[in-house]
């Protein structure tokens, strides 16, 4: 086809005059048309565990608690007040003349409907983890209700703030999980007026949002979710301005939809850090990587800082042990870096006995690029990597059955901010942990069962620097999500990469 | 004519029945269905405890006949990552995809019938050439490739369809010709040479002798003799369109039964793989034996034959 | 036979419908164009693969992430360094789509092989014996036809887990059909000439009747299946890598090089352009080669 590379440049004209025209739809019209690449197929907040069901869950409904997403700071939302009765039991005053959306007014019985339902192990809730620690909920007065925990669980108005919506009991009790999905209603800022499981999603302002509420009363008349299921499709449409708003797109792309005039880019950083497992445990199918010599090669192997810049994306940052910086108890102190130097890498494999490198299979499931950087740099050194790219459950099954031995893996702790949900999982004796040193077990068992702060601090930060000392694993970086959305549209991105669609607005 | 099509189909049946065994063992042969079942962070009780729950422990023969007994009366269980009846989600998704197929053969059909016929009428000439290579063209542009400079070209740059989504049949244009384009080549060449070798025929021959109207030959004699195989190529590159569909549906966002086959493989959710194969493989199975009776009908020969 | 697959065998066959003397005459003319065009190309490619670690400027696998997503020479960024630019990883784009060729004829011919010897051993089987072992045969082929190769392929290599030697197994075991079709008709008429039935008759040995007989007189069927078939298993290679399921990184298949490169179309369109036009070119001289054996032998084949 001899003239497609005109064709090219002839469209590539076109375009350049078309994205000067204003493709902004959904400003006049006061709308913000969306898309992800999943829509959950139940709506119903406890019955999807995809994150666009958080997303959606916080328009619609609302939790007890409001956590500051700036501060951190847990404030009221549906509860006015809260206190600890004891180690197990929760009391909470809630807001009078709140309404849901098909006018059934809120109190205690809602709220105990609620989690006695979606708590109760046999109504099967996809979100298990985010219910189980609740033994059961009692209403005291019409406005006060209390929540008895099965055992002490310091964390659980970290959930009573983030996915723990609260339901109208009657409507819940007459429709289940299914009537809510099908017709959800809230007491949230958004009311769904359309819902096709799976596929799309439209929310209408709700006019009559209590007006104390922290999330401020919304602006955007409609939303509307689409499922689009390729990035590149995604892009086209925003081009096209088919879409408004975007998220998770490559970094790449962000930094050219930047120069789109009729488009703005923001990044974020998130929870999610990304590393890689070397199995030097007794069954592993690496036996190379048994070698500490060879570990401290890889580690030394791979530019962090020049990745982050490229293919990772900037608003990340470098990490040294393997949690998230903000993690309790997450600390670099006194562990050793190991700083890119390719020269130190090849000496250490030679005096390792590997003077022409190695050939290895590397296990991956996400961020292929990043992968595939990682290669290249082991390919500098001498170490040939074969990429085994699959999906997570698969290659998780590989890890734990001993057949894949490097991997290249993410972790995002459930956005829980305590190392007690990201190190331990892959050093305390776990199905993913590929290394078992007893000493790190030992002392990550202190931090997680400890009750005293100082003295959890220390131990995680003795088992930190003793998987750094013996580089057991390479910690590598935070991941950044990048967002692209139309001019016009006021737009802030949050760490916990929940976009507030109530307290944006078209300029 | 009723033996040839009850022939044929006791053969589709074995046919049907073959397909189903190979969509049962192309899952439980490459994978351990209790591990992909028990998900994220399961441990190796709650493995072995789903293992026995399903009855995964059994021999293959036994869980082979269960699920084929089930999915004889429409119950492919539940889809494990939807968390939904598989046939409720599969027919749910199916319309789209039919519509895609349909409206993907129609394109293919608009476009190679006229431009093989009036080849066979005019060999050698411009529009032979150009038939041709349309044809050779057609059969080596990766269908994902021409998919993106389609919408690159008329949905972002010239803003003309839409490009992402099934709405309106507006939606169903993109998609459609970069899913029938490569089914076209095919009914093109096939067209070109029923039509040569119907019109070198005796019998058009001695129709044009006699003097009847060229139109009148044409359409009535050489068209309807040169169309009965086309029919059943046409049958077979639905079946193929159907297939297709996966590369099409993700990149235009179409939520039929190809995107759903894509999620639930990325997903390893095989009863979902499991119904989708089955049912595409169906709907080619009895289509071909439509068309297989359809042409027995048109033509006597291949009921004798 | 069920009418399906002789709909899918005619295709092949289209050109044996008795064309008159002229026609005859300017279709050679014109086959041996494509033909000539269609091997010339081929032989580039291959001559391409066989030197490539002499005709690419870089490693293909050297990457330099300084140096990533520079345009062609053709622009004005270009530099002669990287005539064909960079990539996301500042990999020499012309040494990768250099080493790209070497993947896609490797599973051109590696699925072709494996196909080949499976659809083959089955057509003459089936059309050579007759009877049973034909029915059985057009059964499988039947059903063959029946499961959608993409779909089937996508399972089975996410379960498995794709490499590039899986995605030429897979292939290889899928897309057997056409040789089946076309050399079980083919070997049916070599069977029924004068000296073959003549050879049964007197007792001459089957392997030597098919080694001797049967095979010279398909082999021109066989190569125009193979052609045809080899850029089709080109194709679905790259449709495979597309949805991420195919030939693994850092192995630069063009397939792959799309499919990483779709994500740019729209700002660095040089990515998705070059190892699709890459493909494009090559699937084109191998039909086009196929075409043309095709239209050149089949009259003598068919007489």
């Amino acid at each position: 086809m001899p003239g497609y590379r005109t064709l090219l440049k002839t469209t590539l004209l076109a375009a350049a005059v078309a994205f000067t025209l204003p493709a902004e739809a959904g400003k006049r019209d006061n709308s913000v048309k969306w898309a992800s690449n999943q829509v959950p197929e139940s709506l119903d907040a406890y019955f999807n565990n995809v994150r666009i069901g958080v997303i959606l869950a916080h328009h619609i409904w609302d939790t007890l608690i409001y956590r500051d997403p700036k501060t951190n700071e847990y404030k009221p939302s549906l509860a006015t007040a809260w206190r600890w009765i004891d180690d197990k039991t929760l009391e909470f005053d809630l807001r009078k003349g709140v309404k849901f959306h098909n006018g059934e007014a809120f109190d205690a019985d809602d709220v105990a409907y609620t989690l006695n339902f979606v708590s109760k192990p046999e109504n099967k809730s996809t979100t298990q983890q985010n219910v189980n620690w609740i033994a059961s909920a009692e209403k005291v007065e019409q406005f006060k209700v209390r929540i008895h925990l099965k055992k002490p669980f310091p964390a659980a108005l970290e959930y009573l703030a983030g996915p723990v919506v609260m339901y109208p009991g009657e409507y819940y009790a007459k429709v289940g999980p299914k009537g809510m999905s099908a017709n959800p209603v809230g007491s949230g800022p958004y009311m769904v007026v359309e819902a096709q499981p799976g596929r799309l999603v439209r929310l209408k302002r709700n006019p009559d949002y209590f007006k104390e509420s922290l999330k401020p009363q919304p602006k955007i008349e409609t939303l509307e979710l689409r499922l689009v299921p390729d990035q590149n499709t995604q892009t086209a449409e925003l081009m096209a301005g088919g879409l408004d708003w975007i998220f998770n797109v490559p970094p790449d792309q962000a930094q050219q939809l930047k120069t789109v005039p009729s488009l703005q880019v923001k990044s974020g950083e998130t929870m999610r850090i990304v590393f890689l497992t070397m199995a030097s445990g007794e069954k592993t199918p690496t036996p190379v990587l048994k070698d500490i010599r060879v570990r401290k090669a890889i580690s030394h192997a791979i530019n962090r800082e020049a990745m982050l810049k490229t293919v990772v994306g900037e608003s990340a940052r470098v990490i040294y042990t393997q949690c998230f910086p903000t993690q309790f108890g997450c600390t670099d102190e006194g562990a050793p870096r190991y700083n890119y130097d390719p020269a130190k890498a090849k000496a250490l494999l030679k005096e390792a006995g590997y003077p022409n490198g190695f050939e290895i299979d590397l296990y991956a499931y996400r961020e292929r690029p990043q992968t595939e950087a990682m290669i290249g740099y082991l390919r500098a050194v001498g170490i040939r990597a074969n990429l085994r790219f699959m999906q997570y459950a698969a290659m998780r099954d590989s890890i734990r059955e001993h057949k894949a031995g490097f991997a290249h893996q993410t972790w995002g702790s459930f956005s829980v901010n305590d190392v007690s949900a990201s190190t331990p999982v892959y050093f305390k004796f776990l199905a993913d942990d590929v290394t078992r040193d007893q000493e790190v077990r030992d002392l990550l068992d202190v931090g997680d069962t400890s009750v005293k702060a100082e003295v959890r601090k220390v131990a995680y930060k003795n088992a930190l620097k003793k998987i750094a000392e013996q580089a057991y694993s390479v910690p590598m970086y935070s991941l950044p999500v990048y967002y692209a959305y139309a001019k016009d549209l006021e737009f802030r991105p949050y760490p916990d990469e929940i976009p507030r669609f109530w307290e944006y607005r078209w300029k | 004519m009723l033996q040839y099509a009850l022939k044929r189909a006791v053969l589709a049946l074995l046919v049907a029945l073959t397909v189903s065994l190979v969509c049962f063992l192309l899952v439980n042969l490459s994978t351990d269905v209790a591990t992909a079942m028990a998900g994220e962070g399961a441990t190796a009780e709650t493995i072995d405890a789903i293992r026995t729950q399903y009855g995964f422990d059994r021999p293959l023969a036994v869980q082979y006949f269960e699920w084929l007994g089930r999915a004889t009366l429409g119950n492919f269980g539940d889809s494990l990552y939807f968390r939904t009846p598989v046939a409720a989600l599969v027919l749910q998704r199916m319309p789209t995809t039919m519509i895609l197929g349909a409206s993907a053969l129609g394109f293919a059909l608009a476009l190679s019938i006229p431009l093989g016929v009036i080849a066979a009428l005019k060999p050698n000439s411009w529009i032979d050439r150009l038939t041709l290579t349309i044809a050779v063209v057609g059969q080596a542009m990766p269908s994902f490739w021409f998919a993106l400079l389609l919408m690159y070209l008329f949905g972002v740059t010239l803003q003309l369809l839409p490009i992402s989504g099934g709405d309106t049949w507006l939606h169903f244009i993109l998609p459609a010709i970069a899913l029938g384009y490569y089914a076209a080549p095919a009914i093109m060449r096939l067209t070109r040479s029923g039509m040569l070798e119907v019109l070198e025929s005796d019998y058009i021959r001695t129709a044009r002798a006699k003097g009847l109207r060229n139109t009148s030959v044409l359409f009535k004699h050489a068209l309807r003799n040169a169309v009965a195989p086309v029919v059943a190529l046409a049958a077979v590159q639905l079946g193929f369109l159907l297939g297709g569909s996966v590369v099409i549906e993700t990149i235009f966002a179409l939520n039929g039964l190809g995107y759903l086959a894509w999620e639930a493989i990325s997903h390893n959710d095989f009863p979902v793989v499991q119904a989708v194969v089955l049912l595409i493989s169906l709907v080619y199975i009895v289509l071909t034996l439509l068309a297989d009776i359809a042409n027995a009908w048109l033509d006597p020969r291949i009921r004798i034959g | 036979m069920s009418n399906h697959a002789a709909a899918l065998e005619a295709t092949f066959e289209e050109s044996l419908a008795g064309p008159s003397p002229g026609e005859l005459l300017r279709r050679r003319v014109r086959a041996h164009l494509g033909l000539l065009l269609g091997a010339g190309v081929l032989v580039l490619v291959l001559l391409m693969a066989l030197a490539a670690p002499w005709l690419a400027p870089h490693d293909p696998f050297a990457q330099d992430l300084a140096r990533r997503l520079i345009p062609p020479v053709w622009h004005e960024a270009g530099t002669w360094s990287h005539p064909l630019g960079t990539d996301m990883l500042g990999r020499d784009y012309l040494s990768r789509a250099i080493y790209g060729s070497r993947i896609s004829l490797l599973i051109g011919f590696a699925v072709v092989l494996i196909s080949g010897v499976i659809g083959s051993v089955l057509g003459i089987v089936a059309g050579y014996f007759g009877g049973r072992t034909d029915l059985f045969v057009t059964y499988l082929i039947t059903v063959r036809l029946s499961l959608p190769v993409i779909l089937v392929a996508l399972t089975t290599v996410a379960l498995v887990g794709s490499s590039l030697w899986m995605v030429i197994l897979v292939l290889g075991l899928l897309k057997w059909e056409r040789y089946a079709v076309v050399l079980r008709s083919a070997t049916q008429q070599v069977r029924n000439l004068d000296y073959v039935t003549a050879a049964r008759a007197i007792g001459c040995p089957t392997w030597r009747i098919i080694a001797g007989e049967v095979l010279p007189n398909v082999s021109s069927h066989l190569i125009v299946v193979a052609t045809l078939e080899m850029g089709s298993a080109i194709l679905l290679e790259a449709a495979l890598s597309f949805l991420g399921l195919g030939v693994q990184p850092p192995l630069p298949s063009w397939g792959l090089m799309i499919s990483e490169a779709k994500g740019y179309m729209f700002f660095s369109p040089w990515l998705i352009t070059i190892p699709g036009l890459a493909l494009f070119s090559l699937v084109l001289a191998i039909n086009l080669l196929g075409d043309g054996v095709r239209d050149v032998t089949a009259p003598e084949g068919r007489s």
